[in-house]
């Protein structure tokens, strides 16, 4: 493989997860709280939404900020406490509004991907 | 006295140092973020090096970078742009060209004098202009305000005086002026109350 292909690959998951990781890690807290290592493995264990973690934080500070997720320290039996993240009602409300529109979304992609683009007439 | 190397710690420090266009807060909140992340898997995975955990966590530029478009999309920041941005010509609160325009015949009336008048109409042309550039009002709006704010009280006034040449005091000009502050009042009261946010 050239080596730009996987670069162009590389950009096209890049530009997807940009748009649906926030609403992936809000169904992650659908129903439970969970600490930022579980939100990451989750993430992480999923493949195609793997991500540099790190980038994970400025994303996780930003929906508190919005108030679509609240946080709350935690005791843990093994080591230090873990901050958990929880779904607000407006996070759950960005979520199911999420939920409603994917699936007409992902329709819409599939149905461009596999038929041919319709014709324009002058190839008729 | 110089401590061990502490690959966390120059990694914290790298990600602050590439963070530094961000909000100190939202800075130190974002290495704090990354740090507690190195403990709580440092404690849940024993085996692991710091070196495999700052692998995992990525570059300190990619997550410098992720936190700056965050914030920058975030209310509350504002968008980068200099004093000749769009963005920013017309933010003068809405009070602003609505009083200059209204006062701006109060003023003539009480410094009638020579300089009075003069200042009165600059009064009245910046408060036509701040209005017409300001983001407040639809255009629509912005017409009609500059129509019977500004040019149907100073078309009025100026052939008053052209035609009576009378001074302004006397009774019959004070009415018209009352009446003409009267329309430029409820022209800004109008538009005051038909504003947007």
């Amino acid at each position: 493989m050239e080596p730009g292909d996987s670069t162009k690959q590389a950009r096209a998951a890049a530009q997807l997860r940009k748009g649906v990781l926030e609403y992936c890690v809000l169904a992650l807290m659908r129903d439970r709280p969970r600490y930022g290592v579980e939100l990451l493995q989750a993430l992480e264990d999923s493949g195609a939404l793997a991500t540099s973690q790190g980038t994970v934080y400025p994303l996780l500070s930003r929906l508190r900020r919005d108030d679509l997720v609240t946080t709350t320290w935690q005791e843990s039996a093994s080591g230090p406490p873990r901050r958990y993240y929880a779904l607000t009602d407006s996070g759950r409300a960005a979520l199911d509004e999420f939920t409603r529109v994917w699936p007409g979304f992902r329709d819409a992609v599939d149905t461009f991907l596999s038929t041919p683009p319709p014709s324009t007439g002058d190839h008729a | 006295m110089k401590t061990p190397a502490d690959p966390v710690r120059d990694y914290l420090r790298a990600v602050e140092r590439e963070a530094s266009a961000l909000p100190a807060d939202r800075r130190q909140e974002l290495v704090a973020d990354l740090a507690e992340h190195v403990e709580v898997t440092r404690a849940e995975r024993p085996d692991a090096t710091p070196g495999e955990i700052l692998a995992e966590l990525g570059d300190p530029r990619t997550i410098a970078a992720t936190a700056l478009a965050e914030a920058g999309r975030a209310p509350g920041i504002p968008a980068e742009g200099g004093a000749g941005d769009p963005a920013r010509r017309g933010k003068v609160h809405p009070l602003v060209p609505l009083l200059m325009l209204t006062l701006s015949l109060p003023f003539v009336m009480v410094f009638s004098e020579s300089p009075g008048p003069l200042f009165g109409l600059l009064f009245r042309i910046a408060g036509v202009v701040l209005l017409c550039t300001s983001v407040h009002w639809t255009t629509v709006r912005k017409t009609t305000g500059v129509l019977l704010a500004g040019v149907v009280p100073t078309v009025v006034i100026a052939s008053w005086n052209l035609s009576s040449g009378g001074p302004a005091g006397d009774t019959p000009a004070l009415v018209g002026n009352l009446g003409m502050l009267a329309l430029m009042t409820g022209t800004a009261v109008w538009l005051w109350r038909s504003r947007r946010a």
